[in-house]
């Protein structure tokens, strides 16, 4: 009698606690979308234009760029690592591909040879980028700090001494038409489309392959993910050329959009991809995170910027005020993560 | 220290076993130097004998300057390191203290108009206040809060620029004393650069911290083992913030004398500092995961940095080029040493 009575307290017990989790995780989920509405709301009330269309759909095409940086950043934080390169590869995939565009296009070359060679040369750079830091990161076992920032200063070596420091003018329409200006869904911008096809594609990597499983684990508790039998040094290898592939994927977009080739392009992307991915929700002790907190943190962020230019707030003070909000939401996330 | 040393810092029990030969504690007493007294000594003797100029008093002059800087810098990271932190800030501290301190000489040039040297130790003063702050700001948010160093110090170093930038509208700052200037910044006392003595005092002051004092030994058990740190009753959260605190003001320290060398003050100091900072440590062996590190081996770190750097700008290596070989050396130097200590532990 008592036993039963005690099992079915606890059993009640264990189901509040249940209960209480699955609330807190809906929290975790809702936080994000809610500050965002509230924010956009509470600019209405001074700046109605951030409500119209034309300027969320402006605030939607320029957080899919960043969705694509925050979503390689993404890959390699999930496995407790990061990437400190990502700006800099990305400015060197602009260059090379701007390189490349131009140089086919002088030489008259026919419109798909032009797109399918600069879509080779950027995402090639990409996989070297990313074989780069997979390589010392999974097989030497170096901290993944070093080894970024390593490559980090060799990209930016690069992207600077191969454009000798100048922007490459004049990337060819056969380059930038289909990864900017055309229609491929009308009334949807391409960059958006391209960003959403990116980001299916990520998420079912990443929650229906044993890769992507593996990936968690992998952050989670590294030892577990040997015992258990996973080639981890493999799946650390191929996460680092996922990040360098998304990272030059977007570069390619960002190369089609400015019509040039800048070796300024990524200077402050690393920090910016970091930030997005985190304040979405994205642990940096690995383990936690997926493509949602990624696509949130990126809308946030760009917002965020956005409604501080049509403010009209100086850059200076734009500068402190993010910086105020990046400890404000990492807060937050300590808050969510010790309730849940 | 050497008692204490293995047992708190978690090191395997290798180092505990008695030595036997001379051969053998030769050995040992090399490993934890590592490889790179030896590396500096090489590079040292081969551009002496390769480049021209490289030992003019000049140039040797210029190399020791511009590293003592990086040394105070390096050194402050390294004990951010320690306890497993992280300080993105420091290259932003400096130029906020740089701004700071000349804004406030300026200001108060007037007031003192007899009396540079009350000037000069206000303005001193204002840009230590700024590092203690952004220090104390990081040390809380990590301790308190428990938030990640990495966002804390991304957070306060957009806010430490945004200030400096804000403050100077990106003009620098004209105006300072003259023997702030030309007796201190670029002043020699007994054929030296001041900036040399100030470094070898920092490195002198950390090293005695690090071997004789309590701190020394909590910092290196706090970044060991956490948990285990406060089981045994020490006052992690304090120690934690001390060290932020002492890390920002070292950057402090850093951009006063540079400020002094420059003549005015910059909100637009270069951006590499930080992560050369972070270089100079690694490359000396203070691990990223902390619990490890060592304050002479960083003054190495950072003057091999800078030795390379200078070698490479006598040999007339475009600074594009220069940044591929510094990355591709600080991959190399750590894969080394994770190498080596590999086949240490095999051993």
């Amino acid at each position: 009698m008592s036993e039963a009575s005690i099992s079915n307290v606890s059993l009640r017990s264990a189901a509040e606690t249940s209960r209480h989790r699955r609330a807190a995780r809906w929290g975790f989920v809702l936080l994000m979308p809610l500050l965002i509405v509230a924010m956009a709301l509470a600019v209405s009330l001074v700046e109605p234009r951030i409500l119209s269309l034309r300027n969320i759909i402006n605030i939607l095409v320029q957080s899919s760029y960043l969705l694509l940086f925050a979503s390689a950043q993404m890959v390699v934080i999930l496995t407790g690592g990061f990437d400190l390169s990502l700006g800099m590869a990305v400015s060197v995939i602009s260059v090379a591909t701007a390189l490349a565009t131009t140089g086919l296009a002088a030489a008259d070359a026919p419109a798909w040879l032009v797109f399918v060679a600069g879509l080779a040369v950027g995402l090639g750079v990409g996989l070297l980028v990313g074989a780069f830091n997979g390589l010392f990161v999974s097989l030497a076992g170096i901290n993944p700090f070093v080894v970024t920032l390593g490559s980090l200063n060799i990209c930016y070596g690069l992207a600077t001494t191969i454009s000798g420091g100048r922007p490459v003018f004049n990337v060819p329409d056969a380059f930038t038409r289909p990864l900017y200006d055309g229609t491929f869904i009308p009334g949807i911008p391409i960059p958006v489309t391209l960003a959403i096809v990116v980001a299916v594609f990520l998420h079912l990597l990443l929650d229906r392959t044993v890769f992507g499983r593996a990936l968690y684990l992998i952050g989670n508790n590294p030892r577990a993910a040997n015992l258990a039998g996973i080639p981890s040094k493999r799946y650390l290898f191929l996460a680092y050329v996922t990040c360098s592939l998304l990272a030059a994927f977007g570069s390619l977009m960002l190369t089609a959009r400015t019509g040039s080739g800048e070796p300024n392009l990524g200077g402050s992307l690393m920090l910016e991809s970091i930030a997005a991915a985190v304040i979405g929700g994205v642990s940096l002790q690995g383990g936690v995170g997926g493509i949602v907190p990624a696509v949130l943190g990126s809308i946030f962020v760009t917002l965020l910027s956005n409604a501080m230019n049509l403010l009209e707030v100086g850059g200076y003070v734009q500068q402190i005020l993010l910086g105020c909000v990046i400890i404000a939401a990492i807060f937050l996330d300590r808050v969510r993560a010790t309730r849940a | 220290m050497r008692l204490v040393g293995p047992i708190m810092s978690g090191r395997s029990s290798s180092e505990r076993a008695g030595p036997t030969s001379v051969l053998e504690r030769i050995l040992r007493s090399y490993r934890p130097a590592g490889f790179l007294p030896v590396l500096l000594t090489v590079l040292l003797v081969s551009f002496a004998l390769f480049i021209p100029n490289f030992v003019a008093v000049q140039n040797l002059l210029n190399v020791l300057r511009s590293s003592s800087y990086l040394v105070i810098i390096a050194a402050g990271q390294m004990l951010v390191l320690i306890v497993g932190g992280f300080d993105l800030s420091q290259g932003a501290v400096v130029a906020l203290t740089s701004v700071t301190s000349a804004l406030v000489m300026v200001a108060f040039k007037e007031t003192f108009a007899n009396e540079p040297g009350l000037i000069i130790l206000v303005g001193v003063l204002a840009g230590l206040g700024c590092g203690a702050i952004v220090g104390l700001v990081n040390g809380l948010c990590v301790a308190f809060l428990r938030i990640s160093p990495f966002m804390v110090t991304l957070g306060t170093m957009s806010i430490a620029t945004g200030c400096a930038l804000l403050l100077t509208s990106g003009i620098p700052v004209y105006g300072m004393p003259k023997s702030y200037v030309e007796g201190f910044g670029r002043g020699l006392w007994l054929d030296l650069p001041t900036a040399f003595y100030l470094a070898a005092a920092v490195v002198a002051v950390i090293w005695v911290m690090q071997n004789y004092t309590r701190m020394g030994r909590y910092i290196l058990a706090i970044g060991g083992n956490m948990q285990a740190a406060i089981v045994s009753g020490v006052p992690a959260k304090t120690y934690l913030i001390l060290s932020y605190v002492i890390c920002s003001m070292l950057a402090s320290v850093s951009g006063l004398a540079f400020t002094a060398q420059l003549g005015s003050g910059q909100a637009v100091i270069n951006a590499q500092l930080t992560l050369e900072s972070i270089a100079a440590a690694v490359i000396a062996g203070v691990s990223i995961k902390g619990g490890v590190g060592r304050v002479e081996m960083v003054a190495l770190g950072a003057i091999l940095l800078l030795t390379l750097t200078n070698a490479m700008d006598l040999l007339r290596i475009d600074p594009r080029i220069q940044a591929i070989f510094l990355g591709i050396i600080v991959v190399l130097a750590v894969a080394l040493d994770e190498l080596s200590q590999r086949r240490a532990a095999l051993v």
